[in-house]
């Protein structure tokens, strides 16, 4: 499966990929208008890190043997058997975070909104290139298939 | 005699995800999932969210309802099995049916354990007398939440009596509070789920609950109950102190119990003996779930841990190794997240360790009391072992990470309980496997 690669080397910590990504998942997918009247309710699903010049972006690593789909109490979390992605059906979250409790890269949040559910990042499923990658200045952030590495 | 390929006893997370992980294998092989449930799938860890109200009863089930005729496989609800020969590889339900079975896994989990309580004139507690009474309960499966759920609605109850501060206690806890009711939770040890809290993060929850108009007991259990017909009235607790009781929950843990197998037929401990492949001591059976005994990563020997993570993982290694997989099940560790009030917590492994120089046992602590904030971390040889965090779980898994792979922290150690702590400040190695690799061998 095509997945998101960390490029540490070339990121500055610019946080572009977690303004893209908070209004990719915003309601009105306005960059203003998410920042101004959504603030609050929303958060990016890649977190940016950083220590003095030391940077980069992380976010769902869509693992193979997905230990947040193991832990998941209520069939929220699933992994897609056909395009491999993990995602959290809103639908069906409880807000248990048995999910934050496992996941080794700490890429699950409690959604800023007003239920209780995990939020994480879907790999923008319905864009061709998740839109962390397509912004980010520097190429930090590649998305394809380990392969054509 | 009918007769399949693989017998599944149990439809719950180890049993389904065996099942699943069967048919990965095997598409076409016969599987029989069994369960002495009427419902088709429901989730454990859900019932106390549906107690609560916070969920429908028909959003207890994880698994879509057509699961099974997707994967071809046989579900037969209200079938227990009351004898298993583990020689002749047969198995017996209580209306007489025989399935016979090259394979088999033993999926039945735990059943609540009954503490020795006096009855007022003379009887002992027992699951028997549970069942008969109106308003004392047990919270295992989906049938005694409903029940206890519509005790509650239709005689307007106000305040719940839990036995036990365990997971499933503070669980029920949860739901009754979220519910608005009060409670008494009556707990054995110095605190609230000993198993993976201290002292400290105990009373951040117990103060949360006392706020509440509600009332834990602790170093203390009930000795002695008084009923009125078949209801409970009143609970007489060690200390002497009398509680009245409009409900009593009993929650003090579940025991791997499998009374339908011959004693002696398989080997067992603190439940069944399994092997990293998930067999049991006789051929071709396996076991997974709550009702085996199986490594702990973090005790060095096998022990029982009963929760939903481990059941899963169990289940597939089991599922893919009666397929004819060769893969060896990585071992576990106790872990536990809560929620009271909005006062959320995760802890994790061995979290009672002292500092000690000469077992080189460190221990690291963050309290902030105006925020009930804390958070603790355990070292021991340079590892982490433990983890509590209350009040701010983010990035909890990290620690679950730095346990599971066993990484050296010596060189992080001042950062490992900053409350950003995140994966730029792991070791080198580790990181650049977690930041730069795929996403698998975690
Ligand atoms: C109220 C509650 C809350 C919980 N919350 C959490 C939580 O938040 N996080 C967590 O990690 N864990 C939690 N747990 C624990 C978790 O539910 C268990 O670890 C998990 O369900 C174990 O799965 P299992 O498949 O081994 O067994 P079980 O879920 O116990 O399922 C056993 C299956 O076997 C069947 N069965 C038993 N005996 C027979 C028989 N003789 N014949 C036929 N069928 C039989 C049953 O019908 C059932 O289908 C909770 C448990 C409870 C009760
Ligand atoms: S959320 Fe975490 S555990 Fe789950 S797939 Fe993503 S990286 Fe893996
Ligand atoms: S928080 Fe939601 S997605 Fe995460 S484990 Fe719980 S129910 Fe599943």
């Amino acid at each position: 499966m095509k997945k998101i690669y960390i490029q540490e080397e070339y990121c500055i910590g610019c946080r572009l990929c977690e303004i893209y990504c908070q209004v990719k998942h915003s309601k009105s997918k306005k960059i203003i208008k998410a920042f101004k009247s959504e603030q609050g309710q929303l958060m990016p699903r890649v977190l940016v890190e950083e220590i003095g010049h030391n940077s980069f972006a992380i976010q769902c690593r869509h693992c193979v043997d997905a230990p947040c789909v193991d832990a998941c109490i209520s069939g929220a979390m699933k992994k897609n058997i056909s395009t491999g992605v993990v995602t959290c059906d809103q639908d069906k979250c409880v807000g248990c975070w048995s999910c934050i409790m496992v996941c080794p890269y700490g890429a699950i949040s409690k959604d800023p909104g007003e239920r209780k559910i995990a939020s994480k990042c879907d790999l923008c499923e319905d864009e061709e290139i998740p839109v962390c990658v397509s912004n980010c200045p520097n190429e930090a952030l590649k998305f394809m298939d380990m392969e054509d590495k | 005699m009918e007769k399949t390929d693989y017998l599944i006893i149990g439809n719950s997370a180890a049993g389904i995800n065996a099942a699943e992980a069967i048919r990965e294998q095997d598409g076409r092989g016969k599987v029989i999932i069994l369960t002495e449930e009427s419902y088709l799938n429901y989730s454990k860890p859900l019932i106390t969210y549906y107690l609560a109200g916070k969920i429908p009863i028909e959003q207890t089930g994880w698994q879509q309802g057509d699961f099974y005729s997707r994967l071809d496989i046989d579900i037969r609800l209200n079938t227990k099995i009351v004898h298993l020969d583990v020689e002749q590889k047969k198995a017996i339900s209580a209306s007489g049916d025989k399935f016979g079975f090259q394979k088999a896994l033993i999926a039945t989990g735990g059943s609540p354990i009954i503490p020795a309580i006096e009855v007022d004139g003379g009887k002992k507690l027992d699951k028997k007398l549970i069942n008969r009474a109106e308003n004392i309960f047990t919270l295992t499966t989906l049938e005694d939440a409903r029940k206890l759920k519509a005790y509650i609605e239709k005689n307007g109850v106000e305040k719940a009596t839990i036995l036990g501060g365990g997971l499933i206690g503070l669980k029920a806890a949860e739901a009754f509070l979220e519910l608005g009711l009060r409670i008494e939770l009556i707990e054995l040890s110095d605190r609230i789920l000993s198993a993976t809290f201290d002292k400290q993060a105990s009373s951040i929850v117990e103060e949360r609950i006392r706020d509440l108009n509600s009332n834990i007991f602790t170093q203390n259990t009930i000795e002695k109950i008084y009923m009125e017909g078949n209801r409970i009235t009143k609970a007489q607790l060690t200390d002497g102190s009398n509680i009245d009781c409009q409900v009593l929950v009993v929650a003090v843990g579940v025991a791997p119990e499998v009374p339908f197998v011959d004693s002696g037929a398989l080997d067992t401990d603190r439940g069944i003996k399994v092997n990293q492949f998930m067999e049991t001591s006789a051929p071709e059976i396996f076991a997974a779930g709550d009702v085996v005994q199986a490594r702990d990563i973090l005790a060095g020997e096998d022990r029982n841990i009963a929760i939903w993570p481990l059941a899963v993982m169990q289940g597939k290694t089991a599922g893919l190794n009666m397929a004819g997989s060769h893969y060896a099940y990585g071992g576990g560790f106790f872990m536990n997240s809560v929620e009271i009030l909005g006062v959320s917590s995760i802890s994790m492994g061995l979290t009672s360790l002292e500092p000690d120089d000469s077992r080189k046992v460190e221990v690291l602590s963050q309290f902030k009391p105006e925020s009930n904030y804390y958070k603790k971390i355990i070292i021991r040889e340079n590892k982490v072992v433990g983890a509590i965090l209350v009040g701010a779980i983010e990035r909890a898994g990290i620690y679950a990470g730095l346990i599971k792979n066993g990484i050296d922290v010596s060189n992080i150690r001042d950062n490992i309980i900053s409350e950003n702590f995140g994966l730029i400040q792991l070791p080198a190695d580790y990181q650049k496997h977690l930041v730069v690799g795929e996403g698998i061998e975690v």
